[in-house]
């Protein structure tokens, strides 16, 4: 069988075919020697140069020489540096992919240090309030603290009151509604700075059914919005705004968590 | 490469030495073959000052299938002196193919070739050899 039709290049490589098919290391070399594979001409190249080597490998190397290569490779691999071992490309990405994991981690793990009782609702409650139109509620022009009684009588809702320090903002309108725990929250809508309230039941022991308390107020962010949630009486309340925490520190009492 | 066992002892040893006293000078290139491209320049450097073969007037012969068995018939010592006679770059480039240590891009790197040049000069070099071995051997048949 002829040699089949090769491109110059593959021409050469097949002229450059190794002894050993383990020094074929590169693509194009292998896809060489398989398109030449077949020819009567590569057949014979290939015996004869392994059996010029196996004469060259015949060739007595003098007993001085032959010590220094009796324990040792010919070529000794490279070795792996930490420079060299960093610039791979597979270890670069695992790297990159730790690091990534380990910032996601860490931002999570900070974000659950402020965490409390009845975070996740409250921050759910944050979601509503970035979501709320001001028709959804009922129109109630009024002191925020005196809501409670309308709660109570209208809804049945025991201690849902509002914080002394937020009684006297004036109210635009109110409403209660079931969330996806269906629990009954109460949302006011006041005039100032488009701040809302949320009054919800407070988080207890799944066990026993004891109120999880907390200390004071606390803050919790969430999509452009940022609450401060107190508990008291087995509620808890929350004020609301869009902004950051230095938005709302001003009306909350020192004393706070 | 040198075709005698007591020059290329020499060499051999001089090449290492150098190497050790470059090592011990912390001054060892960062090039993975520069031990091996130092001892071929040592080897063509020291084959200058010898008498050269005078080149022989046969016609190149296709490589065949009885090569093989031609070749067992070889002495080690006549391939190696029939490789050291041939002229530079080919001889680098059939002493480093036939050592089978090294694939065609390294010995591209150390014999400082292109592919096409190997590739002719392996050519060729088969052919000669070939040529040679007919005129040297008679062809038995390969079983």
């Amino acid at each position: 069988m002829n040699m089949p039709r090769l491109s110059r290049r593959q021409r050469a490589l097949a002229n450059c075919a190794p002894i050993t098919e383990e020094r074929a290391r590169d693509r194009s070399m292998r896809s060489a020697v398989f398109r030449a594979g077949g020819s009567n001409e590569f057949v014979n190249q290939q015996s004869f140069d392994r059996a010029v080597a196996a004469l060259v490998h015949a060739i007595p190397i003098p007993p001085e020489t032959a010590e220094w290569f009796s324990t040792k490779d010919l070529i000794s691999p490279s070795k792996w540096t930490w420079k060299k071992t960093v610039r791979n490309p597979a270890v670069l990405a695992i790297g990159i992919a730790l690091v990534v994991i380990a910032g996601v981690l860490v931002f999570q793990f900070v974000g659950r240090l402020n965490d409390f009782p009845g975070s996740a609702t409250a921050r759910n409650l944050l979601r509503i309030a970035g979501s709320t139109r001001s028709v959804l509620l009922d129109p109630v022009s009024a002191d925020a603290g005196t809501l409670s009684d309308l709660f109570f009588m209208k809804h049945g809702l025991e201690h849902y009151d509002v914080p002394a320090e937020f009684a006297d903002f004036r109210t635009i309108g109110c409403r209660v509604f079931e969330d996806d725990q269906s629990q009954r929250v109460a949302q006011i809508w006041v005039a100032e700075r488009r701040m809302q309230f949320f009054l919800f039941p407070a988080q207890r022991d799944a066990k026993t059914g004891a109120v999880l308390r907390f200390p004071g107020w606390r803050y919790i962010r969430q999509e452009g919005w940022v609450g401060a949630v107190k508990e008291h009486n087995g509620v808890c309340f929350m004020a609301a705004l869009p902004g950051r925490e230095r938005d709302l520190a001003p009306y909350i009492p020192k004393t706070k968590q | 490469m040198m075709g005698d066992a007591r020059k290329a002892q020499e060499i051999f040893e001089t090449t290492l030495r150098e190497a050790a006293l470059r090592a011990a000078h912390g001054e060892l290139p960062k090039e993975p073959f520069w031990l091996f491209r130092d001892a071929r320049w040592r080897c063509l450097e020291a084959s200058e000052t010898d008498l050269q073969a005078e080149p022989l007037e046969i016609d190149d012969r296709d490589v065949v299938s009885e090569s093989p068995s031609q070749i067992g018939q070889l002495e080690p010592a006549q391939l190696a002196i029939w490789i050291s006679s041939a002229p530079d770059p080919q001889r680098t480039a059939l002493a480093l193919f036939y050592l089978d240590e090294f694939d065609y891009r390294e010995i591209l790197d150390l014999a400082e070739l292109k592919l096409s040049e190997l590739s002719r000069l392996l050519a060729m070099g088969r052919r000669q050899f070939q040529a040679w071995l007919d005129a040297m051997l008679p062809k038995t048949p390969n079983i």
